[in-house]
This record gives C-alpha cells, structure tokens and sequence, in this order.
C-alpha cells in the first residue's frame, strides 16, 4: 500500500513535469489535403504513372522554429519537399531544403505556394479517399498524417 | 497591377452608371482586341484543334504539362470550377489544355488527366516546332529543369496564362496563374454575354 502510493505520487509528478522538461512535440499538421490525381497506366504511364501534391498548414506552439525537412508516403514512389514562385511571367516549381515554422507561428503549405510533391502515384487520388503521409520536421521528428483527397 | 485593373473600370463604370454598359471584365484585356494567333493542334476530342472549331464558344487557353504537381493541376481544378459555375452556360465554354511538354504528353496521357478534372476539356499536343510557334505567338515562354534529385526526370518552368478568346474568335483577356475560379466564370460569362 505505502509502496503503491509512493508510485502513484512518483507517476504523478513524472506527468506533470514532463511537459514542462520534453516540451512536449510543438509541431502539429493541420487540415492536410491532396489534390485528385488520376494515375496513369498502361500506354500512358510510360513517362510516369502521374505526380501529385500536398497542402496542409503547419503549426508551431513551441519556443523555438522547426522546419519541415522531408516527406515520405506509400501512396507515391518519392515525395519532396517543393515550393511553387514566379519569375518573369513564368510560375517555377523547385525543390526547397526546408519549410521553416517560426516560433508559435504557423505556415501554409498551399496551391500556388509551399507544396510535398508526390512522384509517381501508386494508385489514382480519388476525391474523398485518403493517403497516409510522414513528415519529417528538423526537432520534432517524424509526424504522422492523415491526407484528405480533394 | 492586377488590382490597379480591377479598380480601373470599377472607377469609369461610376462615371458612365446611365448608360447600359457591357460588364467590365476582372482580367487584363487587350485593347483593341485582336484575333487570336491561329493554331493546329491534335485534340484529346480526337480531331484537329483549331480556333474556327470553336465559334460561338469562349474558348480558356492555357498551357502546361501533365507531370506537373502543383501549378497545372491548379489552374486545370479552378477551370473545371468555373465551368461548374457557368451553369447552364457551360457548354459554351471550352477549356484547351496545350502541353508544353510533348515528348512525355501524348494523347492517351493527357485524355486520361484532362477527364480527372472535366471530361469536356480538351488536352493538345503537335510537334514540337508548332507547338512553339504557338507559344512565341501567345507569349508563353518555358524552360526545361533537371530534377536534382533523379537526373532522368525534369520539370518545366513556363507561363501559366489562361488567355480568353471570345465567340468570334477575338483574343480578350489575360489572366495569370492563381486567378480564383469565380473571375474566370466572371469573364468567361461577360465574353458570352458579347
């Protein structure tokens, strides 16, 4: 009993201090959605079976910036990190080494702007289904989300 | 710019407000207008394109390529959108998807994207003399990028316009990539509208 209690009070005081010493994972993925893509087989797939991309907003309540580094998924054979720009009169895609999230702020991973390009879809993105994707940020590590089609 | 040619005829409208002015359109115009440059293309609709195929409809011309992730897909869900909004009008709009990117782009590849977004839109492609022609003619310029990461793969960077030609074969407007799919069925409407 005196052991127990002596536990409880130890398991207590791990909890209510742990967030204030890990700092908890400060980075969270919001409203995560991919835009509907057919995938291309046969005759039409012999330049690829189709790419894709992926829009979420980024959120930071942490102290410190993180950034997203990377991306990975299985419903495509790559994914990267990317960011759509203009420069005169052309719209360019490249790939960037990371999205910084500043410090309680959040960023926009949007049409037109900031995207996880897909390479080569493994199956067709159907409007209402759904893909699974890990993004890796530089502190908080690795973080799961669910991608709506759209 | 962009909104110095909105607010523009928002300004001379206040001035005209008796008269039965004809809507001003949300995009950059040419003025006067101009018949748009000709082209000969082969169509996703399994005939030639051409402007004369198209009289009595507002043709949204644009460019781009199918293994694009973002900008193309883009452009093509906010097209499909407007059309949408068009209403009974729809079937006087035609959306023609040029590729800039003929090598990898044939029919069976750009059939099966453009019916992901709306099975009305027509994908085109030529070869690739006359597809540039057509892009020098419209102003569109593109360059060829090696992927970093796969030397096999590249993307394209090119001008993202969707050009409006109206019923009579005129080209009228100029919208640039990002335009929302409420201007574009905004101006596609006045164009039918005459």
């Amino acid at each position: 009993m005196k052991i127990r209690s002596a536990l409880g009070a130890l398991v207590a005081f791990a909890m209510l201090s742990a967030p204030a010493a890990a700092a908890g994972p400060a980075v969270s993925v919001r409203d995560a959605w991919v835009r509907h893509a057919p995938m291309l087989e046969g005759e039409a797939a012999k330049s690829g079976t189709g790419n894709g991309a992926v829009y979420a907003t980024l959120v930071n309540a942490g102290a410190k910036a993180d950034a997203l580094v990377s991306a990975s998924t299985d419903a495509a054979r790559a994914a990267e990190v990317h960011e759509t720009y203009q420069d005169a009169g052309m719209v360019m895609m490249r790939q960037v080494e990371q999205i910084v999230v500043p410090a309680g702020g959040k960023v926009e991973l949007k049409p037109g702007g900031y995207h996880v390009m897909l390479f080569d879809l493994k199956r067709e993105l159907r409007t209402g289904q759904s893909i699974p994707l890990v993004l890796t940020f530089r502190d908080a590590g690795k973080v799961s989300v669910t991608a709506t089609v759209r | 710019m962009l909104s110095l040619l909105r607010a523009l005829p928002a300004v001379l409208l206040a001035w005209t407000v008796s008269l039965p002015a004809a809507e001003p359109l949300r995009s950059g115009t040419f003025t006067p207008p101009r018949a748009a440059p000709e082209f000969a293309l082969h169509g996703t609709n399994g005939g030639d394109v051409r402007i004369q195929g198209f009289h009595g409809k507002v043709v949204a011309l644009s460019f781009g390529y199918t293994s694009c992730a973002d900008v193309c897909p883009t452009t093509l869900a906010y097209l499909a959108e407007a059309r949408k909004k068009l209403g009974a009008a729809a079937g006087r709009m035609q959306v023609v998807y040029v590729t800039v990117d003929p090598e990898r782009d044939d029919l069976a590849r750009l059939r099966k994207y453009m019916n992901a977004f709306d099975a009305s839109f027509i994908g085109a492609t030529a070869a690739p003399d006359l597809l540039s022609a057509m892009r020098k003619a419209y102003g569109v310029t593109m360059t060829r990028e090696p992927s970093k990461t796969n030397p096999a793969d590249y993307l394209i960077h090119h001008s993202a316009y969707i050009f409006l030609i109206d019923p009579a074969g005129y080209l009228r407007a100029i919208m640039p990539f990002g335009v929302t799919p409420d201007d574009i069925a905004h101006d596609v409407g006045a164009l039918l509208a005459g």
